[in-house]
Formats: structure tokens, sequence, C-alpha cells
């Protein structure tokens, strides 16, 4: 995928550096991308080689080794290098599965959101008018909806589970990229290719999937990264108060309540998936940050 | 601007009447309400009964009419749970709520205003990067765990402040500063690319050419333009800490709104959840509302848009 | 006008108004006379009759009285309310009152009031949540003015234990005066050793020592000027006000933070044994679904075999807490837990039984609880191990009252307390005779638990409620767990004694 603003290869001289290999040295010049990057897939790594990395079942229990600390604290044992939680669950083998959890929540939960809110966002800036205020009349009731509580309060009607906290994200965080890529297609409504696409008689939907959307994707990739944080952030505070993920699934936010009890003496209990869960919002963060600056460069200083 | 203030009045009440057929829909989701109401020892007849006492027995459109009549009037019927009015419930926590939101905004302004400015002013210096690594950090961190922090090292291992309730100004510290340090980023970032929009902008050199002092410029011009942004995403952010302080107050133990929403979520008493929820919607479309009347006076050229 | 002082303006006037609304309010502790205490729930109604949480048991002990005193540190009835009481025959109880006593706005105390607190209690349009303590009575009657009768409904041997806990006597006038519960709810008046001042809902209460207690009360007088009940859900927070000198006293410690809170020399920990029983309850009827697996036996009994309750003793729940057997607290009279049958910890044996009754890969089901979730999540992990998948609903008491109460509940890890009453009738008589918890309708069950409840002979009593008890084990209707340890962590300067019952008596503590 070009991520190049368009000045076309055709008008640079030879001798300049290819595009490609300008991307590459912006990537790789730019630190937060790499920390970012290197952050996300190296959770993302963890997820999916969970079986293979995850020391036991996370699942397991045996009370009788509950609440074992780390390998750095004076009692720490090399059977749990992170210790066990209060049911005698080995801790890293739940992290290593919490990782999965948290980031299918935080990319299912986006990319339901990018759905609703992009169609809502395309539709309402190709087509102007009566459609643009209606669409801008929804964003404006969704943003007046607080989300936390009305999170809760469908979570708590619905059930909680994985799946209804992640169509319930999805379903509430749609709002910025509705904004993002209704502003970004009124911009390009009259751009020559799309008024060309029209002229030969392509169909509105085409026009829209094949011509417009390819080029609103940059703003809609850091929106995306955005949400994925938040989403995680919400689940944890969701599951925080109880009403998220359900035990015994290992969501890091769920990991960090349950190891609330602990926190005045065991203080690792909640450090521990707390850290994990900083990092991977501020790597995602990070990479969503450095995604704006390479694709916008005109909002750089 | 009347033709202005009308349109954006009229959106207000739109969107506010949309969120009461939501908030209604939330509690007839709940279960059916004469059961509820009669209590779990009731006949079928006893909750025929109440089904027409309370006229839950007409249509769904009549009973949303009456209840919005009442609900405009602060009437939100009774608690399923508390044997008190709705309202009552309510009027008794709203201004913990409200003292929350608003000092955790103060915060927010605090940090984030001077920081945005100065690192606008000296992109790239110190201050710039400091403000960088705290806006990024400030959007990883779950309020609720950065709480927990603030509780465990100045409440519990320092001792400086209280760790929980509302009794007096000094409880509502540690909250304010978790619920407000959320908020601050957002702002910080956007007083930073107005000011630097701002400063970058012609009439901010000609100002300069024509030598007038660098403060005034700064204060004067620069900072009123670069302000009309950032005005309305401080009204957003402010409808946005009172609808998540649900979090916050449930980790201080402060009675407030959000915690109240949150106990009748977990009791199943959904009047509650549904008074307050349209409550904080009116809220945030008020603050809007607001922004629009500032930004307008603000900015002139916005009052036509 | 700039805009920066504008939003300075703002910014100050903000804080200034949150300074104003919230005036300082004094410290706990002792150097103000002021014992603040906290607990994780809230009484819907500090109404007695119309509450049955723990936090609402306390407050009726502490500004309400009832007839009959029942020490709790001896075990021995003696005259409160009442001064003397006498059985005409096993449906009629004759009940001499106290002169001279007053209730706290000043009211005379007097048989009207026993007489209407009575006949208030078991008329259904009050709709008392605590239906189970007095549905035994069937009318009180004035004899004089410091003489009442009470007709009972069957022969109930019990009635004095009941008599001497959760029946506080109101003030009829003031009652009516303030019309009816709704109004009594916001400002109560009892009789007892402190008067509630104020009722912030949710919040909390606030109460100070009745100066005029009545001199001869077998409570003797309160020591503590002024008590204050603050509701604070979260364990952590408590635990944090507790260590930082905000609060006083809390209880239901969990394990872990009271071993690690007797490090703290400003900090008296202390575990009390409880007449709380935890206890899983099974959807015997298949309300929640017709199809439900609960409502096979075999499947009862392999969950009673899943889990290892001893191990759970040991590890989570501590203190003095035992595994159960029986439906029922052992120090409860009529409680046999030799009598009925036993589940030992085997996983390989509810597997097989399983197996058997058609589950041979397991099923899923939903456990609701609502209090600790630990012990809920350690029986998730039990169940798991032999092919349940149970996920877990965690909700408030009174909507998993309500939930069970609909039928809505095919699984649920619940605990009772029998009201601190030391007969069995005040636990198993709840859940098995046929009343609005009674989810199972053995039929059987109920005529041998009518039978004890209503007989007067020790012996036979004990034999029907062996015979009840026996077969709720038998049929795994329900499984006890184990009882509870309460751990009790309060400021080195009170001296505070913990009962059996879990009632904390405030009103016997005193500043060291």
């Amino acid at each position: 995928m070009s991520s190049v603003p368009r000045p076309l290869p055709g008008t640079e001289t030879l001798l300049a550096p290819s595009p490609s290999a300008i991307l590459r040295t912006r990537i790789f010049g730019h630190g937060g991308i790499v920390i970012g990057g290197s952050v996300v897939l190296g959770v993302l790594l963890l997820a999916l080689a969970a079986p293979l990395i995850a020391p036991y079942d996370p699942y397991v229990q045996d009370i009788s080794q509950r609440m074992i600390p780390p390998i750095w604290a004076p009692k720490g044992s090399w059977l749990h290098l992170l210790g066990t939680d209060k049911l005698g669950r080995d801790y890293l083998s739940r992290l290593v599965y919490g990782a999965r959890i948290s980031l299918f929540i935080g990319a299912f939960a986006s990319a339901l959101s990018g759905l609703i809110g992009c169609a809502l966002g395309v539709t309402a800036g190709y087509f102007g008018g009566r459609i643009d205020a209606a669409i801008t009349y929804l964003v404006t009731i969704r943003l007046s909806l607080p989300v936390v509580l009305v999170a809760l309060a469908v979570v708590a009607l619905s059930g909680s589970s994985l799946e209804i906290v992640v169509i319930v994200l999805g379903l509430l965080l749609w709002d910025r990229y509705a904004v993002v890529s209704r502003a970004a297609t009124r911009q390009l409504r009259h751009a020559e290719y799309i008024v060309a696409a029209q002229a030969v008689g392509a169909s509105t939907l085409r026009v829209l999937l094949s011509e417009m959307l390819p080029n609103i994707l940059n703003p809609l990739i850091v929106v995306a990264t955005l949400e994925m944080a938040h989403a995680i952030l919400l689940e944890a505070a969701l599951s925080f108060l109880g009403l998220g993920v359900q035990p015994p699934l290992p969501s890091w936010g769920l990991m960090i309540a349950e190891g609330k009890e602990y926190m005045f003496f065991s203080p690792w209990v909640i450090t521990i998936p707390g850290i994990a869960l900083f990092t991977l919002v501020l790597g995602i963060n990070l990479l969503g940050d450095g995604v704006r600056d390479l694709t916008a460069p005109e909002n750089r200083n | 601007m009347i033709a202005f203030l009308l349109r954006r009045l009229g959106l207000a009440l739109a969107v506010a009447f949309t969120v009461s057929i939501f908030a209604f829909a939330l509690v007839r989701l709940s279960g059916d309400l004469a059961t509820t109401i009669a209590g779990p020892e009731a006949t079928s007849a006893q909750i025929e009964q109440i089904r027409i006492e309370y006229g839950l027995d007409r249509p769904l459109w009549q009973q949303f009419d009456d209840w919005l009549w009442h609900a405009a009037r602060f009437d939100f019927g009774r608690s399923f749970f508390f044997r008190e009015q709705v309202a009552n419930l309510i009027a008794g926590r709203l201004p913990v709520t409200l003292t929350l939101g608003g000092l955790a905004l103060a915060f927010a302004l605090a940090l984030a205003l001077p920081l945005g400015i100065v690192a606008a002013i000296r992109p790239n210096s110190w201050i710039d990067r400091l403000a960088l690594v705290l806006s990024v950090a400030g959007q990883a961190m779950p309020t609720f765990w950065f709480g927990l922090v603030l509780m465990l090292v100045f409440g519990v291992r320092l001792r400086w402040l209280p760790v929980s309730g509302t009794g007096t100004w000094r409880h509502f510290v540690l909250p304010a500063v978790a619920l407000g340090y959320y908020a601050t980023p957002a702002i910080m970032r956007l007083t930073r690319t107005g000011m630097l929009d701002v400063l970058g902008s012609d009439y901010i050199r000609t100002a300069r050419a024509k030598g007038l002092r660098w403060h005034t410029v700064l204060l004067k011009h620069a900072l009123r333009n670069a302000m009309v942004p950032v005005v309305a995403l401080v009204a957003v952010q402010l409808g946005f800490m009172l609808g998540g302080s649900i979090v916050i107050e449930a980790v201080f133990a402060m009675h407030g709104l959000g915690y109240l929403a949150w106990e009748s979520i977990q009791r199943n008493d959904f009047p509650v959840v549904q008074a307050i929820v349209l409550i904080l919607a009116v809220f945030y479309i008020g603050l809007i509302f607001l922004a629009d009347l500032l930004n307008a006076w603000l900015d002139p050229r916005l009052r036509t848009p | 006008m700039h805009l920066g002082t504008r939003i300075g303006r703002l910014t100050i006037g903000a804080l200034f108004a949150g300074g104003l609304l919230y005036a300082p309010t004094s410290f706990a502790g002792k150097s103000n006379d002021t014992l603040v205490y906290a607990s994780d729930s809230e009484p819907e109604s500090v109404s007695p009759y119309h509450n049955d949480v723990r936090e609402g048991v306390t407050l009726a002990r502490l500004a309400w009285d009832t007839l009959i005193y029942r020490d709790p540190r001896t075990g021995e009835y003696r005259p409160m309310l009442a001064t003397a009481w006498k059985w005409l025959d096993p449906l009629t109880l004759d009940v001499e009152l106290r002169q001279g006593v007053g209730f706290q706005n000043g009211d005379k105390f007097s048989a009207d009031d026993v007489v209407f607190t009575f006949n208030y209690v078991v008329n259904p349009e009050s709709k008392v949540v605590t239906k189970q303590n007095v549905d035994w009575i069937k009318s009180a009657e004035k004899r004089g003015d410091y003489e009442v009768r009470i007709h009972l409904k069957t022969p109930f041997p019990a009635a004095l234990e009941y008599l001497a806990g959760p029946t506080p006597i109101y003030p009829k006038a003031y009652f009516q005066k303030v019309g009816g519960v709704d109004g009594y709810s916001r400002a109560p008046i009892g009789t007892g050793p402190y008067k509630i001042v104020s009722v912030a809902l949710g919040k909390g209460v606030k109460l100070e020592r009745n100066a005029n207690y009545f001199k001869d009360s077998p409570r003797g007088q309160p020591s503590i000027g002024k008590l204050e009940f603050r509701v604070i859900p979260d364990h952590e927070t408590q635990v944090a006000e507790l260590m930082t000198g905000g609060i006083d006293w809390i209880w239901r410690v969990p394990p872990d933070q009271a071993d690690a809170l007797k490090a703290n020399p400003k900090l008296t920990v202390v575990a009390g044994e409880t007449m709380r029983v935890g206890y899983l309850a099974f959807d015997n009827e298949g309300r929640a679904d017709a199809k439900s697996p609960f409502k096979e036996k075999r499947v009862r009994e392999a969950i009673s075999y899943a889990i290892d309750r001893q191990a759970m003793v040991q590890n989570l729940v501590k203190g003095s807490s035992h595994v159960m057997d029986a439906f029922c607290f052992p120090s409860q009279f009529g409680c046999q837990p030799d009598a009925v049958r036993k589940y030992s910890y085997d996983p390989a044996k509810a597997k097989a039984l399983l197996a058997e009754a058609g589950y041979k890969d397991g099923f899923d089901a939903e456990i609701y609880a609502y209090r600790e979730r630990e012990y809920a999540e350690a029986m998730i992990g039990y169940l798991r191990a032999v092919g349940i998948r149970a996920k877990l609903n965690f909700l408030k008491y009174s909507a998993l009252r309500e939930a069970q109460r609909a039928g809505k509940v095919p699984l649920g890890f619940l605990t009772w307390a029998s009201f601190s009453v030391n007969d069995a009738s005040a636990m198993v008589g709840v859940f098995f005779k046929g009343g609005d918890d009674d989810f199972t309708h053995d039929k059987q069950i109920i005529d041998w638990l009518n039978a004890a409840d209503s007989s007067t002979d020790p012996v036979e009593r004990k034999a029907n409620y062996a015979k009840a008890l026996g077969k709720i084990a038998e049929e795994a209707y329900a499984l006890p767990l184990f009882s509870y340890s309460s751990y009790y962590a309060f400021t080195s300067d009170l001296q505070f004694t913990p009962d059996a019952d879990e009632v904390p008596r405030f009103d016997l503590a005193h500043w060291k």
C-alpha cells in the first residue's frame, strides 16, 4: 500500500531516491513508528504463539499455590516466572493468553466501529445536503451518550461476555471514523479521478469503494489505531466495574481488576497487567501518531 | 445571529429528544416493568392491576409521551431499589459529579494550556518533548489504574490527601487529577497546533513587523484565535468527563451520579439509570450549545456557516 | 477582556464553588468520640423489616430494641422491652412490657406500639422483606397498657429466638405521623441505645448516643458518643481508609488482607466465627431452562463431588471456617451434620456421574454470585476441571435475589446467615419449606419441616430436621459449602468484641 503523498515518481529526477526508499527512511527515522510498531508486533506475536510461550494452562488453578510472587521478589520461584494469582494460576500464562483477548477486543471493536463510521461518514461526505445533515445529527446523538455508562447498561442487560463487549464497544466508538471520513470525502468529492469515474458511468457504490475509500484510507488508519487503543482501555474500565469480560477469561483489564484486592500488599498483581496494558496502548498510539506524521506531512512542524 | 442561535437550539432539542427515546427504551428493555414494580411475590392478578395502575397497558408511544412530559419536569418516577423518588436521589448526587467534573477540567486546563502554548512557541524544546511524553502517557493509562496509583502514593503512602469520600475539597484533589489528566493530552495538542497555525499566519507576522510587543501579540491575537477550536473541545471534554467520572467515582467511593448509575445498573434499578443517561446527555448537549455560542462570539466568521 | 483571564476566572470560580459546597467535616476516631465504620453494601431502606442485609440488621440492633434480649455471649434470654413472658398454650404467648421506656423522640413506649408493630409487619400490604422472620405471627392483641398477647399461626417453639432478634418495635404514633414506611425510613425512631440522626440513601447513616436510653436495659448504656456508617463498596478503599485513619472499623476483610493488616501496630485484627453458611443453589425445578441439567440428580451430585471444599476452606476462606455438610449452621438447634450424606472431593467420580447423566462432554452453565468473587471463580475452576464450563454473573444481592425469585438462576453461589437466629428453621426453613425462596418444592421435605417447626417436643423436632436435612443432602438439592469466618480490622483505640451472630454491637464497644 502506498502511503507516499501524491508527487508522482516520473516528476522526480532519476538520481533521487525511490519513493519506497524515502518511505523506508521515513519509517525507520521515525522513533514513534519504530517503537510503537515493534510493541504492537511483539504483543501480536505473543498472542499468536501463546500456546508455545505459556508454560501452563492459564485456566488451571491450584489454590494451594496461590499468590506466589514473581521471580525477582525474595520469595519468587522459577516454576512461575511472574508468580501466580489468587487462585494459583500461572500469571505469565494468563498474561500471554490475555494478550489475545485484549488484542481481539481492540481489533474487532475497532473494525466494527470502522465499518459503521466509514459507511456513515463517506455517505455524508459524498452526498452532502440532507443526508449529510442527518448523519451529522446521528453523530451528535452518539457523542451525547455517555459511553461508559451506556456500555455498562447495555452489557448488564444483554449479559456480559467477550462477544457482547466487543459488539457494544464497536457500536459505540464509530463517531470519530464518521467525522474523519466525512471530512476526507468532502475534500475529494470533486477530485479529478472521482469525477472521471463518475463520467465513465461507474455506479456510486463502485466509485465510493474503489476510488474514494482507498484515497481516504490514511487518516482512517490513524483513527483505527486510536479507536483500537480506546476500545482496549474501555474494556479494561468495564472489567474493572465488573461488567466487562467475565472470569475465568484473562483479559488484561480483568487481571488488573482482580488484582486490585491485593494491591496494597502484593502490588505486582496489579502492576504487571497494568504495565502490559499501558505498553500495548502506548505502542498502538505511537504507531498511530507515526502513521499520521508520515501520511500528512503538512501536520508536521 | 438570531437565526444561527435558533438553528443550534433546534438541533440541540432534536438531539435531546432522540436521546430521550433511547433512555426510555433502556428501561423497557430491562424487563417487564409491572412485574418488577409488583415485587417478586406478587400474583399475576396483582401484576395486571399494577400494569393498569401505572398505565403500562397503554401503547408504547403514549407511555413515552407521558414519561417525557414528566421527565421534562424532572419527575423520573420511583427507584425500584430505594424507597425514594429518582429525582431526589439524583439531586443528592449531582453536586458531587459537577464539582468533580469542574475541578478535573480546571486541572486539565491548568496543565494543558501553558504546556501547549509553550510547546508551540518553542517547538522541539524540552518542554515540547515533555508535553509530548505527558500526552502520550496520559492517553495510554487506564483512568482507574491511574486513580489507584494516585490513591496508593498520595493517600496511603504519603498521607497528604484523603483516600475516599467527598467530605472536603481535599477529597476532590486526587479524583480530579485522575479524571482531568485523561483530558489533558487532547487539549494540549489542540492548543499547540492552534498556536502553531496562528503564529505561522500572516497577520501575526504583520503584527510583529509593526513592532508590537511579543507578549501582546501572543496574548491578544494569537491566543484568542488559537482558542476557538479549544473552546469547543473543552466543552466536549467536560461532557465526557461528567459521563466518564463513573470509573473515578467508583475508585474513590464518591457518591456522585456515575457511581449511582453503576450501582443502579448492578441492582437492575433502571429508572435511575435512565434518568442519569438522559441528564448526562442533556448536559453534553447543553455544553456543546454553549460552546457554539462562545465560538460564534470569539470568531464571527462561524456565525454564517 | 482577554480570554486567558476569562478562563482563569472560570477556573477559580469552579474551585471556589467546590470549596464552598463541601464544608470540612471532622475526622474519625477516639479524639472526637466518633466511630466511623464502613461496609460494602447498604440497606435499600433503613426500616428493619424492609431490608435483609447485615448492615440493616446492625442498624436495627443499634437504634431499636426487641422484646427479649439474647445475651450474645451466654446465649441466655433476658428481659428487654418485655419484662416477663409466658406460654398459655403452644399458640398463645403473653408478654408483660416494661414501663418507663421512651422512644428517641420522647414518645412513651407501650402495648400499642408492640401490637401495632406485629400487626403491621404481618399485613401483606406492608411489603416487608423479612417475611420469614414474622410469618409465624398471626396477630397481636392489647391486653392492657403494658400487656400484650401474641397469637401464633401454628406452634412455633423458636418464637422466643425470633422475638430476641429480627423483630424490633416501632413507635406507632410517630410511624403513622410520618406517613408510613417511606417517611419513617427517612427519619426512623426506635427505643435503642443509638438514635439515627441522618440517613443519606446509599451513602451512609449517622447515629448519636441516646442519652435517655432506659436504665435497666440488659445491654447497659452505650459508651461511644457518635457512630457513622459509611458505604464504601470497595474493599481496597476500605482498607486504605482504615490504614490512613479515615475510618475506624471494617469487617469482612479478605483473609489475605487481614494477614497483612496484622503487621500494622495501630490496627487490631480479629477473626470471628459467624453463622453465615455459603452454599450452591441448583435450579432443581428447571425454572431457568426446562432442559436444565440441574434437574438431574446425578449432575448435582457430580458438582458436589467436583468442588474441593476442604481446599477452599484451607486456602481461601481460612480463619475458623469449616466445610459444611448439612444445610444449616451446626450451632443451630436441629442442625445435625453427622446425620447427612457427605460428599468428598472426587473429580473422577464427578466425571463419571456426568457421563452417566448424558453429559460426557460437560455443558455450559451460568453461575450467579454476589459476594467473594474469588470463591466463585475457584468453583468455576473446579467445575471446569470436570467439564462444566461455567460463566460468572456477578450481581448485587438485591438483583440476585430478584433474579432467583424470578427463576433465572440456574446455579447460584449464595450465603445465608439465618438472621443470627440459632435455630435450624431460620435456614433450612427459609429455602425448603415452600416459602418465597423455596425453589425445590419437595413435598416430603416441606411436611417434615412443618412437623419440625410446629412441634414442641425437642426430640421430635430433631428427628424431623434430620429427615429433611438428610433428603436435601441425599438429593443434592443444594450443596452447603463452608461456614464463614469474618475478619474484623479496627483501630487499636477501640475495644470491640465480635460475636458469632455477625452483628457488630457498637453499643457494647468503647474507646480504650
